[in-house]
């Protein structure tokens, strides 16, 4: 079974990526914030990382440029899922490592197409 | 409000609220006021302390309740998902295969019907017809077996005649003896197969008589059959058609109604994730609120020791920070009275669902078999009339061939008699001139058999005529009876095989939509039971934001005061300034939407109600 994480710190977004995604069939982690996501990437292997970009301890942009230079990593699909919509946060996170961005509220059907089109 | 670091207005707010290298968020570095003790602090303060705590116990109250609801939309969209595939399992079987070929299968049985009572009826008048001339034949030929009986008769007195010539002729006359010998013998053979043809004539006669009254009694009841299915056809299947689209619209609706409470979970789910917006904008209204405390406090002060364009400056900022986070906090209530709104809909909407209709479709299904079977017995039961009246048929006219042997036999019989005849004339003619002037009573007996030989001749022409004629309803009613046969009914047999696997495929989907209906039943009163708990949880999250109308009337009332005692703060401030002061710490969309708005004095954006979430965008 493809394995995902999903990292916010709001616990009703948290819990409803994972409803989705398991209703998909996927097995779903999740993570309080930042830090706590890149321990359990480090502790782990993920097929794919969805994470928020605005959290304590360690921003999303910090957390994908980090988990880029874990090993194995290097091209796993990273999903921005967030509030923001500006192009330079846009562009930030390309640089850092992202994969795509949703702006919040996400589409449950989109979120699972796309998982099953990254995640192989 | 006043600033540690000489950067732009927009990095500078930026850095105040950046998050530090572990990530933690800090609130933005102010100039601390003046030592004060508490006593002294302006009563403002003190009120917008209270509204900061007052949006966090909100924030805390609100994210409980928010998980709640989330997770029960979640589960509701489980189990309308559930109750949708139910549903379209139902629709699909009454649109299928099975029941869809009931309809054009009822229409070919009752075309198979028709033909069969048409063919048949159209057998029975034949067949009738063929009795009737039957019978005309059979009255010729008594007439014939009649002037053959008055032959055989005058035979017998030619015979008497000519024994009695031979007694009187003697030895004279005993080349006459062989003839009258002959003659006897003939005139017995004669007497004796006339006597035979009259008795199978009469109990043909007999038997057809019986045929006739069989098949009269029948043409009626088989016409008004024929009639009634041509009638009844196209309203039997105009019948069935009107049941079955009424049986289909059944869970077509409640499908459509499904699928539309099934958008309205997607949509409450979607606004659900808006909490997160909502979220940020009350943690950066609280984060608001000091800066605008200090601006405030500054405003105050200032006319004691700062210049005056200074003290109405941060007064400026100070209305401007207290309008922005009057329009956010108005925003977020807006937003919230949107979701509550959008989930007491969606729940009303699920205890307005009933199955109630769908129970009726099982027992829809077994009427409409019902019907057909009635339609299949109706014909099963024409079906055993037809081999009852076709078994008498058959007896009677289907005997024909001893008929046909005893005319044939009769017809070559007759023209050995007329060869017979005519020899005996021919000898009678001979013997009678070799005796000369003995032989006149000879010669009278010969004329007598001359005469009956050219009677006899005249009769075996109109037996054979008569045979012909027999021949040809024989053959007639031969085809006739195979209207009868096994074989001519095939297609009708075929009709109902086909119809009675209809029957077994309707009686199959009536338990199936029974079975579905139940599971839909009980699915449905889950998706209840979790709407009434939903509904209390959102009375719930509606009375953890009045908190919300407190802090409002707070800065409202703050605002109210500043405007009154300082009536330049509304046009004090550079619209675009505030807002790239501002909008450097707001993360969402939605709070820079509103932050325009409330500095430009425009109407607050209106709550777009989410319907489904956004795509994603690959890079």
């Amino acid at each position: 079974m493809k394995r995902i994480l999903s990292v916010d710190d709001s616990a009703s977004i948290r819990q409803m990526v994972a409803f989705t995604l398991r209703g998909a069939g996927y097995d779903v982690t999740v993570a309080v914030d930042g830090v706590d996501g890149l321990s359990k990437a480090g502790s782990a292997r993920f097929d794919m990382v969805i994470t928020d970009l605005n959290m304590p301890n360690m921003d999303g942009i910090q957390l994908i440029a980090a988990i880029r230079k874990l090993p194995g990593y290097s091209f796993v699909p990273i999903l921005m899922l967030t509030t923001e919509s500006q192009v330079e946060k846009k562009d930030a996170g390309r640089k850092a490592g992202a994969t795509g961005w949703i702006v919040k509220p996400f589409g449950a059907d989109q979120l699972v197409s796309v998982a099953q089109k990254l995640v192989k | 409000m006043t600033v540690k670091h000489p950067k732009s207005a927009r990095t500078t707010m930026a850095a105040q609220t950046a998050q530090t290298a572990t990530g933690v968020k800090t609130a933005p570095s102010v100039t601390p006021p003046p030592t004060t003790t508490t006593k002294s602090v302006p009563a403002p303060l003190r009120l917008l302390d209270k509204s900061s705590k007052d949006l966090t116990l909100l924030a805390r109250a609100s994210e409980t309740e928010i998980d709640a609801i989330a997770r029960a939309f979640q589960e509701l969209a489980g189990q309308s998902t559930v109750i949708l595939g139910l549903a379209s399992a139902i629709v699909d079987c009454i649109e299928g295969e099975g029941i869809r070929s009931v309809l054009p299968q009822v229409s070919c049985l009752g075309t198979a019907a028709m033909l069969f009572v048409a063919e048949r009826l159209k057998a029975t008048v034949g067949i009738l017809d063929t009795v009737t001339t039957e019978t005309k034949l059979l009255k010729h030929l008594s007439i014939i077996t009649a002037s053959q009986s008055t032959i055989a008769l005058k035979t017998r007195v030619l015979t008497m005649l000519t024994n009695v010539e031979v007694g009187r002729l003697g030895t004279t006359g005993s080349g006459f003896q062989h003839l009258a010998v002959e003659l006897s013998r003939f005139s017995q053979s004669l007497s004796e197969d006339t006597e035979e043809l009259v008795l199978h004539t009469e109990a043909r006669r007999h038997a057809i008589e019986i045929t006739r009254r069989v098949l009269t009694g029948q043409l009626p009841h088989l016409r008004e059959e024929f009639a009634r299915i041509e009638t009844s056809l196209a309203e039997d299947v105009r019948e069935l058609e009107s049941g079955f689209n009424a049986l289909l619209a059944i869970p077509t609706q409640f499908r459509s109604a499904v699928q539309d409470i099934a958008a309205q979970i997607t949509g409450v789910v979607a606004a659900i994730q808006s909490h997160d917006i909502t979220r940020q904008q009350i943690e950066h209204v609280q984060e608001a609120l000091p800066l605008v405390e200090a601006s405030l406090s500054a405003g105050s002060k200032s006319r004691a020791t700062l210049a005056r364009a200074a003290a109405a400056q941060d007064r400026a900022r100070a209305y401007a920070g207290l309008t922005v986070q009057i329009y956010q906090l108005q925003s977020i209530k807006a937003t919230v009275a949107g979701w509550t709104s959008q989930v007491k809909s969606c729940i009303q909407g699920l205890l307005d669902i009933g199955g109630s209709g769908l129970v009726g479709i099982s027992p829809l299904v077994l009427e409409q078999e019902r019907e057909v079977s009635s339609k299949l017995a109706h014909i099963e039961l024409l079906e055993r009339e037809s081999v009852e009246y076709s078994a008498k048929i058959r007896t009677t006219v289907g005997s024909h061939s001893s008929l046909v042997q005893l005319v044939q036999r009769h017809v070559e019989k007759s023209r050995d008699v007329r060869q017979v005849l005519h020899l005996l004339s021919i000898n009678s003619i001979i013997e009678a001139s070799r005796l000369g002037d003995h032989a006149n009573a000879i010669l009278e007996i010969g004329n007598g058999i001359s005469d009956l030989s050219s009677e006899w001749s005249k009769i075996t022409d109109q037996s054979e005529l008569a045979m012909q004629e027999i021949l040809r309803l024989v053959e007639q009613t031969r085809i006739l009876l195979e209207t009868f046969s096994e074989d001519g009914d095939e297609r009708l047999r075929s009709a109902q095989d086909e119809t009675r696997t209809c029957l077994v495929g309707l009686r199959a989907a009536a338990e199936f939509a029974a079975r579905q209906t139940s599971d839909i039943q009980n699915a449905t009163r889950r998706m209840q039971t979790v709407s009434a708990g939903v509904g209390r949880t959102c009375d719930l999250l509606v009375e953890a934001y009045r908190h919300l109308d407190t802090v409002l009337e707070t800065l409202e009332a703050k605002r109210r005061q500043l405007e009154t005692a300082y009536p330049e703060v509304r046009r004090g401030y550079d619209p675009q300034g505030m807002e790239s002061l501002f909008s450097a710490s707001y993360t969402t969309e939605t709070e820079r939407e509103v932050l325009h708005a409330a500095l430009n004095g425009k109407a607050l954006p209106e709550f777009q109600k989410p319907s489904v979430g956004n795509d994603v965008e690959l890079f």
